[in-house]
């Protein structure tokens, strides 16, 4: 297991144990279907990702919200130029942490948002090909960073506990690769997720 | 609306015909070959730049051919073409196969240096990620060092015809005339044609070769205007039976919701039985040099002046 993905799991652990005695916490799980722009002529295929996220609710319309992301690894289309065929691929990981205020209906209905910052680590793999003689192959780099997520959500209580939900997802990631290229990008990766949270 | 069962077969016997019309008239165009006139064997170089009137940016393209195929630049390896002031990379797909091209702005009228070099970043500087951090540089190739240089003959100034002059049949001549230089270099008129018949269109190129730069060359008009269906009136029959079927089994298709010279405007129009611009440019050719490790070369400097003449169809006057 990661570094990064055992630092969200004592995060998780850490505020699941000072919050015994809290009214309501949940737990949700999602899956989403991802679109990643990086500017320029990216042109990336749409990818999948999971969504881990803990909510700790301070008050019955607002929960302290803690998350992990992990995308698929999504590759853009095979393109040609004068070097060569090349093709890219992104994979990330998020830790999310931020505020989750939400509405609930009296029919077994509740809107919600999440608005946080993260804290990011993207890798970035090239494949190169270029003709029979000359040999390509791939090669990769990783960065981390800060950024910032926002979502809105339905959700839908098809029981006391359990919580079926879509969500509109936006999470930026700045300036990746700043300071060891001169070439730095701005990652956004939008996504609608579908999954289900369970209270307790 | 269901179709009557023999109303359906007649649709399947007319698509059956236009499909065997078609395969059995068509003819399959291959542009894989699109390649200068150089050897067919050797290591050979191709180089041209041509500088437009009045412009400042001349228009670059350079290829290297091997036995006739060309050598495709790869891994970092990219024409450099440099004067004293400017430096560009050829990055571009260039005319023929297998070449690469890009403007190149000259403050002045000079020579331009050809050269292959290896430059892994900067020949992927278009790419969106960070290239300078993230790249498999395979080294030089081969053809890197190579150079050829590319020398601009004097400008050309055409005198006549006078741009918008009026041709009305392929057997007129056009009179060019231009300021002789005689300097020894090659002389050609590239011509790009644009024809409409009222209903569709088209556009193509041709060349002509002139014998000297001395000054005047007198052009049958059927060097850029031709008859598209000329001795072939069996071609010219399976044609139009072929758009005649096709636009009745559209018209079925449609209901008769369908503009009756729906296939007409898609076929390209015949230029002889068409109004025609012809944009007609004189371009005076210099030979360069190339590197003596080639076995031989196609390097030509160029400079180009353009007029605009235009082709008439007759109209029969009806008397009735």
């Amino acid at each position: 297991m990661s570094v990064f993905i055992q630092l969200f799991f004592i995060g998780l652990m850490t505020l699941m144990s000072v919050s015994v005695h809290a009214r309501e916490m949940q737990l949700d799980a999602s899956v989403l279907l991802t679109a990643m722009d990086a500017g320029g002529n990216d042109n990336f295929k749409s990818g999948k990702g999971l969504a881990l996220q803990y909510s700790y609710y301070l008050k019955k319309w607002l929960a302290a919200d803690i998350g992990l992301f992990v995308s698929d690894q999504t590759f853009t289309d095979t393109r040609r130029d004068v070097v060569g065929d090349y093709r890219v691929s992104i994979q990330s990981k998020s830790i999310l942490l931020g505020i989750k205020p939400r509405h609930r209906f009296a029919a077994p209905y509740e809107v919600y948002a999440r608005l946080g910052m993260q804290y990011w680590q993207t890798e970035l793999e090239v494949e190169e090909y270029f003709n029979d003689s000359v040999p390509g192959g791939k090669t990769s780099a990783t960065d981390t960073g800060a950024g910032y997520y926002a979502s809105l959500g339905g959700a839908h209580y098809i029981s006391e506990r359990v919580v079926v939900q879509l969500e509109l997802r936006h999470m930026t990631q700045r300036d990746v690769f700043e300071g060891e290229s001169d070439n730095p990008f701005d990652l956004r990766i939008n996504a609608l997720s579908f999954g289900f949270g369970y209270r307790f | 609306m269901k179709a009557a069962p023999a109303s359906v077969t007649r649709l399947f016997k007319v698509a059956a015909a236009i499909f065997f019309i078609y395969t059995s008239a068509g003819c399959d165009v291959d542009s894989s070959n699109n390649i200068p006139p150089v050897p067919a064997t050797g290591l050979v170089m191709y180089a041209e730049a041509n500088l437009h009137e009045s412009e400042e940016t001349a228009q670059i393209a350079a290829a290297v051919y091997l036995d006739g195929a060309p050598v495709g630049l790869v891994g970092g390896d990219v024409f450099e073409a440099r004067t004293t002031t400017q430096r560009v990379l050829l990055k571009d797909s260039g005319p023929y196969a297998g070449s690469y091209a890009t403007p190149l702005v000259l403050d002045v009228v000079q020579d331009v240096f050809l050269n292959v070099v290896h430059e892994p970043i900067e020949a992927r500087d278009d790419r969106w990620y960070p290239v300078d951090l993230l790249n498999i540089d395979p080294g030089p190739g081969e053809l890197v060092g190579k150079t050829a240089t590319v020398s601009f003959p004097p400008e050309v100034t055409i005198t006549g015809p006078v741009s918008g002059n009026v041709y009305r049949s392929i057997n007129d001549i056009v009179d060019l005339s231009w300021t002789a230089i005689g300097a020894g270099d090659a002389m050609r008129v590239l011509s790009f044609v644009s024809c409409s018949d009222g209903l569709s269109n088209s556009s193509y190129g041709t060349v002509v070769e002139i014998a000297d730069d001395d000054g005047q060359e007198a052009i049958p008009l059927n060097r850029f205007i031709f008859d598209a269906n000329e001795g072939s009136t069996e071609i010219r029959f399976i044609s139009d039976a072929a758009q005649a079927l096709l636009q009745e089994l559209l018209d079925q298709l449609s209901a008769g919701n369908i503009d009756p010279d729906f296939v007409a405007r898609k076929i390209e129009a015949n230029p002889i039985s068409s109004d025609c611009e012809i944009r007609l440019f004189l371009q005076r050719q210099r030979k360069g040099v190339f590197d003596a490790s080639f076995d031989d070369g196609l390097v030509i400097g160029s400079r180009s002046a353009e007029v605009t003449v235009n082709y008439l169809v007759v109209v029969p006057f009806d008397l009735n």
